[in-house]
C-alpha cells in the first residue's frame, strides 16, 4: 500500500470485506496444504487401481482414474472422473464427475454419481482416496433401489445380458 | 578632379607600400618613420576602420592561398623515418619563417589598430599578434590533411629513441649502430637530432600550435611505447613485481622527455609557467592510467597461468590487486578469467585432480587479489556448476583430503584448519579494519560468509550440502575398510576427528560407528573362535566375519551369490553362535564381500590364493565337477551368465580351467597344468591381485537416483491421469506438488536423465517430446 495515503481512510474503506478476505485466503491456504498432504499420501501409499492428480497448476481440480474392479463387469474397463473441491473442503465434499461415459445404475447420462457420501453423508475424515475406493466400490455393488439410470438398474439382475450391453455400450462410445 | 584622383592614387600607393599584402606580397622596405606617414594620411582621411579590415581580409587570403598550403604538402605519406623527420622539421621551419616574415608589418597593422577607436576584436582576441596567430592556427587546421600524422610520428619515434637510448641502453656501447639514430657511431646523429628536435618543438610551442598539431599523435605514439615496453618486460614471468620499474619507467624517460617537448629543451617546466605545467600533468595522469590500464590488461590475458603458478606468482598478483584498484577493469578481469577457465580446464580432456588442483589455486589467488570475496565468487561459478557434474569430484576430493605425503594439499589445508580452530582471534580486534563490499557483490549473500569460507568449505559447497560430502566419504572410507584386511584404523581416525572439527560431531557420527564396528569385529569373531558349538562346525576351515551395522553402513551394491553349501553350513553356525552370544540380532551375509584364502592343489602343483568370494566359489564347484557349461554354474551360483564369462577368464589365465568349446569350461589337467603354468607365470603375479579393485559400495550417483525414486510415484500419478506431459510440465508439476517429499532439488536436467532411463527401461514412453506411460 502506498505510504501516502491517509491511514484514517485506508483503514476505514471496507473493512468487512478485508476481513472477509483475509478469512477466505487463509482458508484457501489450510485447504491447499490439505489437498498436498493428501496428494502425497496418495502418491507414497500407490493403491493399485485408483489414482489422482491435479489437473494442472490449480491444486483445487482433480483428474482421478479408477480401474473397474476385479471380477465384475466392469473388470478391465478404466474411469476417468473429475474432482473438484469446493474452497470449504473437507468440510464440503468435492464435486466428483465421471469423464468416461459410465453405465451403471447410480451414474447419469452427463457423469453425475449418486453416491451418499458425496452428498449428506460427507464427513471431513473422507479423503481423495476414500472417495475414489468407494466409487470403485459402488461399480461392484450399485444401489438398485436409488438409481439415476433405470435401464441399468433393471438390467442388472441379468448379469450375462448386462455385461453385453456393458461392451456394446463402449464400442458405441469409443466410435463416437 | 584629376587633381584629388591622383592625390588618392599616391595614397592609396602609400598604404600599399607599407601594408605590401594588399598586393599580396610581404616583403616592404617599409620603414618606421615612413609608416608615421601613412598612418597620418589614413587617420586624415578616416578610414582606418575600412582600412584595416580590408588589410585582414588580405592576410586571411594569403594564409590561405599561400602558407597553408605550403605546410601541408610536406605532409605526405613516406616510409623511412629519416625522410619523415627532415620533412617535418622544413615544414615548421618554413612555416615559422613565413609567419616571422609578417612580424613588421603586423607591428604596423597593430598602430593602426590602436587608432581605431571602434574596440572590435581581431579573429576573437584584442591583440592583433594574437588575433593573427588565431587566425593561422584556424586556416593551417582547417586545411588539415588525412596522413598528417605520419611524419609527426616519425618525427617523434625518432627523437624518442634517441632519448630512450640515452637512458636506458649505456651497456650497448659495444655496437657499431648507435640504437638512437640506427647510424654508425662514427656519424651518430642523436646531437643533431636532438637539437633539431628542441628547435622544432619551441617553434611550435611559439606558434600554439603544438597540442593542437601533435596532441594526439603524441600520445597515440606514447601509448603505443607504453604498450610494447610492457610486453617485452612481462612477458611470461610472474614472481618479480614489475609495477615498480614500469613507473619508474614512465617518470624518467617518458615524462621526462615529454617535459622537454613542452618546455622546449629544458628538463624542468618553467616555475612561474603554470600553463604548461598543467599540461604536463594532465598528460602525465592520462598516461600513468594508461600504463597501468594496459598492464592490467596485459597481466588479466595470463592471469590463468599466474593462478597456475600461484604462490610463485604472488608478485604478479600483487601487482593486478594494486592496479585493480586505479583502473576499471573488474568486471574485464572476471569475464575473462571466466572464460580462460571455460576454454582451458572445464572440458572432459582434464582429469578431475587436476580441476581441483586449479580450483584450489584459484582460490587462493583470488583471495589475495580480492579479500571481499567477490570476484572468486563470481569467477568460479562455471567451476562449481561444473564440478557438480562430474561423477568422481566427491570422490576426489575426498581421497586428496586424506591423502599423505606430496601433492596432498588439501591434508595440509584440512591439518592447518584443525590448528586455526584453537587459535581463533576475537572478530571484535579487527572492527577498524573492515572494508565495504565492492559493488558488484550480491547483496544476497553475507559478507562475512564469503571472507571467511576457507578452501575445504570451498570444495564442499560445490555440492551446496555439507552432506551429500560426507556420505561420500563415508562410502570412500567403507570401501577403504573393506579392502584392506589389516586396517590402520588409528590413521582413520585421525582423519575423522580432523573432518569433525570441520563438519561437526552428528554429521560424522555414522563413520565414527563405522570405524567402531571394525574394532568390534575383532573383538566379537575372537569370542566366536572360541564357541564350542562353532568349534565343531569349522573344523575344515577357519573364517573372519566383519560385522557391520547395517544402519550406519552406506548401502551396497547388490550382487547375488549363492555359495556352495558347505560354506553356507558354516556360516549359519557362525549366525547361530553370534545370535547366541548377542541376543537380540543377527546376521545377514554379503556372500559377495571379502577375502578367500585358498590353496589348490592339482597333481604336483601347488598354489597359495587369495581372491574373491566369486571366484573362490567358481572354482570350488569344479572341485567336484570337472567340466561346467555356463548355464550350469549359473544354475547353481545365480549369477548372470554374462558376469561369469567375464569373471571365469581369472582361472583361465591361471591356466587352471580352460574353454573347451563355446560356453563350456573344463579344469585344466595335471600335465596341461604343467605346460600352461610355465608361460602364465609372470602374469599371475600380476593378476593374483585381483580385478575387484573397483567400489562395492553404491556410488553418490546411485543414491541419488534413489531419492529420485520418490519422484517416481509422482510422474506415476501425474501420467495415469493427465495420459501424456512434456518434459516441462512434469518438472513444473514436481515443483508445485511434490516440494514437500525429502531430498527433492531436481534440476530439468537431472530429471530428463532420470526419465531417460525409465524410457530405456520401458518403463516410460517417449513420444513426440511427450512423456506416457506404456498400456498395460
Amino acid at each position: 500500500m502506498a505510504q501516502n495515503i491517509n491511514p484514517h481512510y485506508a483503514s476505514s474503506s471496507n473493512p468487512a470485506k478485508q476481513n472477509e478476505d483475509t478469512i477466505k485466503l487463509k482458508d484457501n491456504h489450510a485447504v491447499s496444504k490439505r489437498l498436498q498432504k493428501e496428494l502425497m499420501e496418495l502418491m507414497r501409499c500407490a493403491d493399485k487401481g485408483i489414482s489422482a492428480f491435479p489437473e494442472c497448476e490449480n491444486l483445487f481440480k482433480w483428474i482421478g482414474t479408477i480401474n473397474g474392479p476385479q471380477d465384475t463387469v466392469y473388470a478391465g474397463h478404466k474411469y476417468k472422473l473429475s474432482l473438484e473441491f469446493p474452497n470449504s473442503y473437507p468440510y464440503a465434499p468435492p464435486v466428483v464427475k465421471f469423464l468416461t461415459p459410465c453405465f451403471h445404475p447410480n451414474v447419469d447420462t452427463c457423469g453425475l454419481i449418486c453416491l451418499d457420501i458425496l452428498k449428506d453423508k460427507w464427513t471431513a475424515l473422507y479423503d481423495v482416496r476414500t472417495v475414489l475406493l468407494s466409487i470403485q466400490s459402488l461399480l461392484a455393488e450399485p444401489n438398485t433401489q436409488s438409481p439415476l439410470n433405470q435401464q441399468a438398474s433393471y438390467l442388472w439382475s441379468n448379469q450375462p445380458a448386462y455385461k453385453k450391453y456393458l461392451e456394446e455400450f463402449y464400442n458405441k462410445n469409443k466410435d463416437s | 578632379m584629376s587633381n584629388k584622383s591622383s592625390e588618392l592614387k599616391l595614397y592609396w600607393n602609400k598604404i600599399n607600400y607599407a601594408f605590401p599584402i594588399l598586393n599580396d606580397t610581404i616583403f616592404s622596405d617599409c620603414t618606421g618613420t615612413e609608416y608615421d606617414e601613412v598612418q597620418q594620411i589614413i587617420t586624415g582621411m578616416g578610414i582606418q576602420v575600412k582600412v584595416r579590415d580590408l588589410i585582414l581580409i588580405h592576410i586571411e587570403k594569403y594564409l590561405r592561398q599561400h602558407v597553408a598550403p605550403s605546410f601541408w604538402s610536406k605532409f605526405i605519406k613516406v616510409d623511412e623515418e629519416v625522410k619523415g623527420f627532415q620533412l617535418f622539421k622544413s615544414a615548421v621551419n618554413d612555416l615559422y619563417e613565413s609567419v616571422s616574415n609578417f612580424s613588421e608589418m603586423l607591428r604596423r597593422l597593430s598602430i593602426l589598430n590602436t587608432s581605431c577607436c571602434d574596440n572590435r576584436p581581431i579573429f576573437g582576441e584584442k591583440d592583433v599578434i594574437l588575433g593573427f596567430k588565431q587566425l593561422i592556427r584556424a586556416t593551417l587546421l582547417s586545411q588539415l590533411p588525412l596522413d598528417y600524422h605520419v611524419i609527426i610520428n616519425h618525427f617523434y619515434k625518432m627523437s624518442f629513441n634517441v632519448f630512450d637510448n640515452e637512458y636506458e641502453s649505456s651497456d650497448m656501447s659495444e655496437d657499431v649502430m648507435c640504437s638512437g639514430c640506427w647510424n654508425e657511431y662514427s656519424d651518430c646523429n642523436c646531437a643533431y637530432i636532438v637539437k633539431v628536435f628542441h628547435d622544432t618543438n619551441r617553434k611550435l610551442m611559439d606558434l600554439q600550435l603544438l597540442e593542437r598539431l601533435t596532441g594526439q599523435v603524441l600520445t597515440n605514439f606514447i601509448q603505443m611505447r607504453i604498450e610494447s615496453h610492457i610486453q617485452k618486460l612481462c612477458d611470461g614471468t610472474f614472481d618479480v613485481s614489475h609495477i615498480g620499474f614500469l613507473e619508474n619507467w614512465l617518470e624518467t624517460t617518458v615524462m621526462s622527455w615529454l617535459t622537454r617537448i613542452y618546455c622546449a629543451g629544458s628538463s624542468k617546466p618553467p616555475p612561474d609557467d603554470k600553463n604548461t605545467q598543467n599540461a604536463i600533468m594532465q598528460f602525465k595522469k592520462k598516461l600513468s592510467y594508461y600504463l597501468y590500464y594496459s598492464y592490467t590488461k596485459l597481466r588479466i590475458e595470463q592471469l590463468f597461468n599466474i593462478i597456475i603458478e600461484y604462490p610463485d606468482s604472488q608478485p604478479a598478483v600483487d601487482d593486478i590487486k594494486l592496479c585493480l584498484d586505479k583502473t576499471d577493469l573488474r568486471s574485464t578481469l572476471c569475464k575473462r578469467l571466466q572464460s580462460a577457465l571455460e576454454t582451458r580446464l572445464l572440458h572432459p580432456g582434464v582429469n578431475t585432480t587436476d580441476i581441483l588442483t586449479a580450483y584450489v589455486s584459484t582460490i587462493r589467488a583470488l583471495r589475495h587479489l580480492d579479500s571481499s570475496g567477490v570476484i572468486l565468487e563470481t569467477v568460479t561459478k562455471p567451476v562449481r556448476s561444473y564440478l557438480r557434474n562430474r561423477e568422481d569430484t566427491v570422490r576426489s576430493v575426498v581421497s586428496s583430503l586424506t591423502e599423505e605425503g606430496a601433492g596432498s594439499e588439501l591434508a595440509e589445508e584440512l591439518a592447518k584448519f584443525a590448528a586455526e580452530v584453537d587459535g581463533e582471534n576475537d572478530k571484535d580486534d579487527i572492527w577498524d579494519e573492515w572494508n565495504p563490499d565492492p559493488v558488484d557483490a550480491d547483496p544476497k549473500v553475507n559478507s562475512n560468509d564469503r571472507r571467511a569460507n576457507d578452501i575445504i568449505s570451498m570444495l564442499v559447497n560445490v555440492y551446496g550440502s555439507k552432506e551429500l560430502f560426507v556420505n561420500e566419504y563415508r562410502t570412500l572410507l567403507a570401501d577403504r575398510l573393506l579392502a584392506h584386511n589389516v586396517i590402520n584404523t588409528e590413521k582413520e581416525i585421525r582423519y575423522l576427528e580432523l573432518l569433525k572439527l570441520k563438519f561437526g560431531e552428528s554429521q560424522l557420527h555414522f563413520c565414527e560407528v563405522m570405524l567402531k564396528d571394525i574394532s568390534d569385529s575383532k573383538r566379537i569373531n575372537a569370542l566366536i573362535q572360541q564357541d564350542k558349538m562353532f568349534e565343531i562346525a569349522s573344523k575344515n576351515f577357519t573364517s573372519n566375519a566383519m560385522i557391520l551395522s547395517a544402519q550406519f553402513w552406506p548401502p551396497f551394491k547388490d550382487e547375488n551369490l549363492e555359495l556352495p553349501e558347505e560354506i553356507k553350513q558354516h556360516f549359519e553356525a557362525y549366525t547361530k553362535s553370534y545370535e547366541a552370544l548377542k541376543g537380540n540380532r543377527t546376521l545377514s551375509w554379503k556372500p559377495h564381500l571379502g577375502y578367500v584364502s585358498i590353496k589348490i592343489e592339482i597333481g604336483s602343483k601347488n598354489l597359495d590364493l587369495v581372491v574373491s568370494p566369486f571366484n573362490a566359489t567358481l572354482i570350488m564347484h569344479f572341485q567336484n565337477k570337472p567340466e561346467w557349461t555356463l548355464d550350469e554354474l549359473h544354475q547353481v551360483m545365480k549369477v548372470p551368465v554374462t558376469v561369469l564369462r567375464r569373471k571365469i577368464t581369472y582361472w583361465q589365465s591361471m591356466g587352471l580351467i580352460s574353454e573347451k568349446c563355446t560356453d563350456t569350461y573344463v579344469l585344466v589337467d595335471d600335465s596341461d597344468a604343467n605346460k600352461s603354468n610355465v608361460a602364465t607365470n609372470q602374469v599371475q603375479e600380476m593378476i593374483c591381485e585381483d580385478d575387484e579393485t573397483e567400489s562395492v559400495m553404491a556410488s553418490a550417483h546411485d543414491q541419488r537416483e534413489g531419492e529420485l525414486q520418490v519422484f517416481w510415484s509422482y510422474i506415476v500419478g501425474m501420467l495415469t491421469n493427465l495420459d501424456s506431459l512434456p518434459l516441462d510440465r512434469i518438472h513444473q508439476m514436481l515443483k508445485m506438488f511434490a516440494s514437500q517429499a525429502p531430498g527433492t532439488e531436481c534440476s530439468l536436467q537431472e530429471l530428463r536423465q532420470f526419465l531417460d532411463t525409465k524410457v530405456r527401461t520401458h518403463q516410460l514412453i517417449l513420444q513426440g517430446g511427450m512423456y506416457k506411460l506404456p498400456k498395460s
